[in-house]
């Protein structure tokens, strides 16, 4: 295939520029390199050394084994010393306090109704959850222990199963959400600013002076940025799948596919902002105001099924919640081939969709 | 040459910065607008406490007790039931992203049941998000004793009691709202990204201008400069602040359990950190574009991911606990919930004061020295 010369011409240009300034490759480069770092690395959903306090009384056996049941857990370790629970906590010496009932817990449990009070800290809720769930698989373990009878078994057995991620390691879960991020702020920001950059520095007249055509204006400013995109793209997973070990159950070429998708409908959005931005600075201020709800309605840190409708509904217009869903399901589920078909072709209507907007919006701009 | 600090040179530079910004509507909009709309959407956004989670059922058995325990999920609370599915694999809906949580009842447990035990029943939960399954484990073991009880009577058996009940008492946040945990930090993630954005900018406006130039020929010290851009946006900072308080307060309901003072005080130490951070930086590159950039990512990682406004700092790596503690965003985070929610006495907060008080003194001074040695001939 023969690509038109003015292209041709626009894209080598575009290219160049972008590897010549700087700040491109902050954005290439030092972004994706501290994301990575910081959300495979230093993020985790595990809590570790929870300070846990007790109030006992005296010759409480049962309590007593009960918390270094507790301490030779992996989760908790001893608060300092403390008295009353509430300014033990207050005062951040413990994250939570288990108390004894009133006479100890060993006599408790002979009257037959043996109940532990926790105390926890509810200022931090995702803290407090955890800490309670904690708790009470550790209580679970240790009922079966405690008594001198066997007691008697329960009737029902739930078995739990964890799949595709057993060990539940925050690293496998957020690192491919992580490529969405790279991908969309590389390309809007970039995208936008580069556009914006020639308004501010008057070239754009210029070009509108120029034979060029419109739509060959606006692929030279394009093209580079998918092609960016998409070399950026693998090797941000060439490092989720070697220095992460994110597994890589699915079709590397299904993910090819969603990624350009994906690229091509942001790095349109890029355009529409810098059709709306008089500068390169309103241009990434416009930029991060369509990233930042796009990234929190992906699904990738916050819940979406709790969200009010209306913000649930705008997550299906959200083309990073397709690709985050994507990344998951062909990275770790092996890519349920209707749900990649579906999820990709909802991203190939939506880059079409925005596509022709920013071309439209582009050349009324132009005229 | 050695020329005083005039106080009266440093408020007409503040006097003609906040000319700047009131006259710049864009500057202003993003002051008062971003706080407020970060908050409302945040706040209404989250919401930690997973509810309706998507179930599907595939029963094996149809019997009288399988039925009973798919409505106990259902009656939880937690799941929503879907269709029941029964002839695809049972991790096809995990798979095709229409379930949550699979449970997977096998055939003869109805007979189990009647036998009195041990009747098996298996739940698969879908790993590939793990935060969601950090709650639902924590759901599950409540399950599974409310339908023990339930066939226990049905038996005619009295259950056995858990010989160790846990009650569980959340303290400072008894609803455990996560609206009361998410606004107020709020407020340091919006502090940290418009303060250091806007000084960054303002500064390196100067520079791109050429009128930094014209302001040094001027009988006004480099300190005096400084002292006036800056004091405009510890002002505007404050207002932020402000209105985030207000609506925190009024809007959702937020209890303030601690002291008015104390939160100013390390509001402003907040504030005036984060100058100096955008100082540094518009010193560092004195371009617009780059300070931006440099500017947002510098305040806005930290500040959302290492802060602990989310992702708690306790679990992370050791060096990332380190490193954490050189954030100022990371002190003025446990500060200001304490403050909010808890109602610590002074002494409790004397570790985030000092650091706070530490990294401010150690980053302003750092930022005038090279300012100063930017400057002067």
């Amino acid at each position: 295939m023969k690509l038109n010369p003015v292209v041709t011409g626009f894209i080598r240009k575009e290219i160049v520029q972008t590897l010549r300034d700087r700040r491109a490759w902050f954005v290439l480069f030092l972004a994706p390199v501290l994301q990575l770092t910081l959300f495979g690395m230093a993020i985790s959903t595990e809590m570790r050394d929870i300070k846990l306090g007790a109030v006992d009384s005296p010759n409480d056996p049962v309590f007593r084994r009960l918390t270094e049941r507790f301490y030779s857990s992996r989760w908790f370790i001893p608060a300092g010393k403390g008295g009353d629970p509430f300014q033990w906590i207050q005062s951040g010496g413990a994250d939570a306090v288990l108390a004894a009932p009133e006479g100890g817990l060993t006599q408790a449990i002979q009257r037959g109704r043996g109940r532990a009070q926790l105390l926890i800290n509810g200022s931090n809720v995702l803290k407090c959850q955890s800490i309670e769930g904690y708790a009470r698989s550790i209580l679970q373990e240790s009922l079966d222990g405690e008594k001198s009878a066997p007691p008697p078994k329960p009737v029902l057995e739930l078995e739990t199963r964890i799949l595709y991620n057993p060990q539940l390691e925050s690293a496998i879960f957020l690192v491919p959400g992580v490529v969405s991020n790279i991908l969309g702020i590389l390309t809007i920001i970039l995208t936008a600013t580069a556009l914006t950059r020639e308004k501010e520095e008057g070239t754009f007249e210029t070009l509108i002076a120029s034979p060029a055509k419109p739509w060959e204006i606006l692929l030279g400013k394009t093209i580079p940025y998918i092609v960016l995109a998409m070399l950026d793209g693998p090797a941000v997973l060439a490092v989720a799948l070697w220095g992460f070990q994110v597994p890589m159950r699915g079709s590397f070429l299904a993910l090819l596919a969603a990624g350009f998708a994906f690229v091509v409908t942001t790095v349109s959005v890029g355009i529409l902002v810098s059709t709306l931005a008089e500068n390169q600075q309103q241009a990434v201020i416009a930029g991060f105001l369509f990233l930042f709800p796009a990234i929190t309605l992906s699904g990738l840190a916050f819940p979406v099924e709790n969200m009010p409708l209306a913000l649930r509904l705008a997550a299906y217009l959200d083309p990073f919640k397709y690709f985050v869903e994507l990344l998951h399901n062909i990275m770790l589920k092996g890519g349920d081939p209707f749900l990649v078909e579906v999820d990709t072709g909802v991203l190939a209507v939506m880059a079409a969709v925005a596509m022709g907007a920013a071309a439209r919006r582009f050349q009324r701009t132009l005229n | 040459m050695n020329k005083k600090f005039a106080v009266t040179r440093a408020l007409a530079i503040a006097f003609k910065e906040t000319r700047h910004i009131l006259r710049d509507p864009y500057t202003l909009a993003l002051a008062i607008f971003l706080p407020v709309f970060l908050v409302v959407y945040f706040g209404i956004a989250i919401d930690f406490n997973l509810r309706n989670l998507r179930l599907a059922v595939f029963d094996r058995d149809q019997s009288r007790a399988s039925r009973q325990l798919v409505e106990t999920f259902g009656s939880s609370g937690f799941f929503k039931v879907e269709a029941e599915v029964t002839a695809l694999p049972p991790t096809k809906s995990l798979e095709s992203e229409s379930a949550k949580a699979v449970l997977l009842v096998e055939p003869r447990f109805g007979r189990d049941v009647g036998r009195g035990g041990p009747a098996k029943a298996q739940v698969l939960l879908d790993g590939a998000d793990n935060s969601a399954v950090g709650t639902i484990l924590g759901y599950l073991g409540g399950i599974e004793e409310l339908a023990n009880r339930l066939y226990a009577r049905q038996a005619g058996v009295r259950p056995p009691p858990p010989s160790v009940d846990l009650q569980a008492r959340y303290l400072f946040n008894p609803e455990l709202s996560t609206q009361w945990f998410i606004v107020p930090g709020l407020s340091v993630v919006v502090l940290a990204i418009l303060s250091t954005l806007l000084t960054a900018l303002t500064v390196a406006r100067e520079w791109e201008n050429g009128s930094m130039e014209m302001l040094l020929a001027t009988p006004v010290t480099p300190l005096e400069i400084i002292l006036g851009k800056l004091a405009p946006y510890v002002g505007m900072g404050l207002l932020i602040q402000l209105v985030i308080y207000l609506v925190a307060r009024l809007g959702f309901g937020i209890p303030f359990r601690g002291s008015h003072l104390l939160l100013l005080a390390g509001s402003l130490l907040f504030i005036t950190a984060c100058l100096a951070q955008g100082l540094l930086i518009s010193v560092a590159v004195r371009q617009q574009r780059l300070a931006m950039q440099f500017a947002m990512i510098t305040s806005m990682l930290p500040a959302f991911l290492l802060s602990g406004f989310i992702f708690p700092v306790e679990n992370m790596p050791r060096f990332f606990q380190w490193f954490s503690a050189i954030l100022p965003a990371r002190w003025f985070m446990g500060l200001i919930r304490q403050e909010f929610l808890m109602g610590p006495a002074w002494g409790d907060l004397l570790d985030p004061f000092l650091a706070l008080g530490g990294l401010n003194g150690l980053l302003i001074l750092q930022a005038l020295r090279s300012f100063k040695k930017d400057v002067e001939p």
